[in-house]
């Protein structure tokens, strides 16, 4: 996969709308900041589809994998969104990062440790916070900010 | 007092799953937990089992942030150790707070953001820390 990928997550209550630039996005931030949520909504898509009540709006599929399942569901998948909780300690296995190397996702990895092993930017790491742009309306809209941002 | 240990550790407990499994109702009468509720999640107990986000609406316990699962873990759990890396850096007051109270000892992955009055005994080291700059000389050494 190449380029930039525009994001739409989003149920009757909140909604997620981001873009993923790189191979390797980085969230992190505060706790309850909707990291975990975000999560779960794509998880509960990928079980359910459109019966979860939840609606991704986005031009390649999006994934997730947890400890348990991840090289069986990547070994699938070479063209996808990847997105991993924290309660995956895999992520920093180095087994973990020759297939990242060799494959053609894109990983979005939810954690606050730093992963050496991982080839990411500092740009491409972000937090979530609620959007001001839609202020008047009832559901909640997050959006992602880059967190080491200089400019 | 907040023993802290750095880095990589074995036997250590992941708070949210810990919580969701093992969490005793009566915990969540306890003013303090309250508190810490309140002020990270900013969701307030409605009394049962329920709890109201501003995000979620009526939520369940189990639908508290992993943060503050794991903040009650160490809270009620003194002497279990849990990984605070699922604490980000607005539960690092809460975790300072605790260590006012009880003795408890958690593992940190990461650099928290700790603020300047802090009372810490570094497990790696062996010291107390009592500011933020000694905190930091430190956590960089194992994070």
């Amino acid at each position: 996969m190449k380029g930039k990928y525009h994001i739409c997550v989003q149920n009757s209550r909140i909604r997620y709308e981001f873009d993923i630039k790189r191979n390797i996005t980085i969230i992190r931030g505060d706790s309850a900041s909707g990291k975990t949520t975000l999560f779960s909504m794509i998880e509960s898509y990928n079980r359910l589809g459109e019966d979860s009540g939840i609606e991704i709006v986005s031009k390649k599929e999006c994934i997730t994998v947890n400890n348990a399942t991840w090289d069986l569901i990547l070994d699938k998948h070479n063209d996808s969104i990847v997105f991993v909780d924290e309660d995956s300690p895999v992520i920093k296995s180095q087994e973990f990062a020759e297939k990242i190397k060799n494959s053609g996702n894109y990983y979005v990895i939810i954690t606050r440790e730093d992963l050496p092993n991982l080839p990411y930017s500092v740009d491409e790491i972000y937090g979530i916070h609620k959007s001001g742009k839609y202020a008047d309306t009832k559901r909640i809209y997050n959006e992602f900010y880059n967190i080491y941002s200089v400019s | 007092m907040l023993h802290i240990r750095f880095g990589d550790m074995e036997k250590v407990n992941y708070g949210p799953s810990w919580f969701k499994f093992n969490y005793d109702p009566k915990w969540l009468e306890d003013s303090f937990v309250q508190k810490m509720i309140e002020d990270v999640d900013k969701t307030k107990y409605m009394g049962g089992l329920v709890f109201d986000s501003p995000v979620l609406g009526p939520i369940p316990p189990e639908k508290l942030s992993g943060g503050v699962q794991t903040l009650i873990m160490i809270y009620e759990k003194p002497d279990l150790i849990f990984d605070a890396t699922s604490c980000g850096d607005n539960c690092a007051k809460w975790l300072l707070e605790i260590g006012k109270m009880k003795d408890v000892t958690v593992n940190l992955k990461y650099i928290m953001q700790f603020p300047d009055d802090l009372n810490i005994y570094v497990d790696n080291k062996g010291v107390v820390v009592r500011s933020f700059t000694d905190y930091l000389y430190c956590a960089v050494d194992y994070v």
